[in-house]
């Protein structure tokens, strides 16, 4: 299954989810939604200890992924582990048959679960995104020969509503010049500012996908704008969501991802649907969108 | 300077239960500037011992603490007080009461504080921390500014996702770092400097306990 990699060579509009992995060992609702995908997305991120509350790895979930039949994307997180351990599972996704990596800095370990646990932040991702193409090439972040190299198609994340934006650009170019080929982009809810965002993006050779991040309701959006790094839900849609009342706001919600997803459908490779618990309307999104 | 806070007295008066008299020693340089080790913190020290049952055979402040020559002839005269307590009750950083335990080899010895990091004063006992004794200062690079210290992830590269409307994702009070160091390379036109990718810090150089002998021959 390389359907994303392919996809996105071949230059078609691109479609990934989210795909949170549980806190527990009870799988049966994830993989339900995962199953749901099937057929609908190119590719499924699953992600690594999200907000920094402690789940199921990432890895593993990658492997489960796989042996559905779908195309994993392992995000990754310098948060929990040393370049020893981000290698070490860089060449374990490789040998599991994984073969795209999603590289991240990670959120502060004080977001989540576990406040008191012993922040890593070895390496960070432009580093990360290096060390890839470094396994790709048959060698360690230390030099060291491989016995055999990785294939890992590398991707990484933007965040094109940083304000400011000029710090956040540079940091685009490091992780450009780093050997990402991808970018997720974190939540887009502003499509004139992705508009500029694209154009500066546009001078290099990678795809991106834009973040639709889902919501449900205004108090969902409050929620997200006071504890989710990096994340901001404008007045607006804020005060749509009110506005479409208790029963309507989840449709609301809906209606503006997939408004978003055909927005910025011309002007980028893909979208990347971050539904937060809600991933089984993720196929309703692309019904509305039109995919 | 090492910036240091009395610990509560409860946790204090746990750690010296089985000890009735001790022997206060405090520090002239950075705990007399945090007000943790001066004269008047080792006289109000006294105080609140004794309201305890304790007993206070006497106390100095040392010169320069952490250093273990000095304070050892410092406390020569004192030699009557310490010889009639159980134990020392240090009143500086972790440092100051380690060669207090390097000096008094039969006694215990307490800390009074937590040790809490390299600071910078920038109002009376006012302090905040902008260098972290990594062993490897990239700060010519990032002008004059440390993203190791200033940055809670230690980014070297620019700023995490996190940073909104400037300022950081962990403390939403703080301005971002990686946004003051491109403020101020482009001040200085030297954002050229923030283009570069840098690479991951060698932490090999600071292994601990680190030890320098910077004596010439």
């Amino acid at each position: 299954m390389r359907k994303f990699r392919e996809a996105l060579e071949a230059g078609e509009f691109l479609v990934t989810a989210e795909c949170g992995p549980p806190k527990g060992t009870d799988l049966k609702e994830m993989l339900k939604h995962a199953k749901e995908l099937f057929g609908k997305v190119h590719a499924l991120n699953a992600t690594d200890n999200q907000s920094s509350v402690m789940r199921v790895s990432s890895l593993a979930i990658c492997k489960l992924l796989l042996d559905m039949g779908h195309d994993p994307i392992f995000q990754l997180t310098c948060r929990d582990r040393n370049r020893l351990a981000l290698q070490s599972d860089i060449l374990g996704a490789h040998v599991l048959g994984i073969r795209n990596v999603l590289c991240l800095t990670g959120d502060y370990v004080t977001a989540g679960d576990h406040k008191g646990a012993k922040p890593v932040f070895d390496i960070e991702s432009a580093q990360l995104l290096q060390v890839v193409n470094s396994l790709n090439n048959g060698k360690d972040m230390a030099g060291n020969e491989l016995k055999g190299s990785t294939d890992m198609f590398p991707g990484a994340t933007v965040t094109p509503e940083a304000k400011p934006i000029e710090p956040q650009l540079m940091k685009f170019r490091k992780k450009v010049k780093a050997g990402a080929r991808f970018f997720q982009t974190q939540a887009i809810y502003d499509v004139e500012n992705f508009k500029g965002f694209m154009k500066e993006a546009r001078k290099y050779n990678v795809k991106i996908l834009a973040g639709i991040v889902v919501l449900k309701s205004a108090g969902m959006a409050t929620f997200i704008n006071n504890n989710v790094p990096g994340i901001t839900v404008p007045q607006n849609l804020i005060d749509e969501l009110k506005a479409a009342g208790k029963e309507k706001a989840l449709s609301a919600g809906l209606d503006i991802a997939a408004r978003t997803i055909r927005a910025v459908r011309d002007i980028c490779d893909g979208a990347h649907i971050m539904a937060i618990g809600m991933e089984d309307k993720v196929p309703e999104i692309l019904k509305r969108a039109g995919i | 300077m090492i910036i240091s806070k009395q610990k509560p007295l409860e946790e204090l008066l746990d750690a010296i239960k089985n000890n009735n008299s001790f022997f206060l020693v405090g520090c002239s340089e950075c705990a007399s500037l945090c007000g943790t080790g001066d004269d008047a913190a080792i006289a109000e020290m006294k105080k609140r011992l004794e309201e305890k049952g304790k007993k206070v055979t006497g106390g100095f402040v040392a010169k320069t603490g952490c250093q273990v020559l000095g304070t050892k002839v410092e406390l020569k005269k004192f030699k009557e007080a310490f010889d009639s307590a159980e134990a020392l009750i240090i009143m500086s950083c972790g440092a100051g009461t380690q060669a207090a335990v390097e000096i008094f080899k039969d006694k215990p010895v307490y800390t009074a504080n937590d040790t809490l990091f390299l600071g910078n004063m920038t109002r009376f006992r006012v302090f905040d921390e902008r260098c972290s004794l990594c062993g490897e200062c990239i700060i010519n690079k990032t002008g004059g500014i440390c993203p190791v210290t200033n940055c809670p992830k230690g980014l070297l590269n620019g700023p995490c996702g996190g940073m909104n409307n400037g300022k950081c994702e962990v403390d939403r009070e703080k301005d971002c770092v990686w946004v003051r160091i491109y403020n101020r390379l482009n001040d200085l036109h030297r954002l050229d400097q923030m283009e570069e990718i840098a690479e991951p810090k060698d932490y090999g150089k600071h292994t601990k306990p680190s030890a320098l002998t910077g004596k010439k021959d």
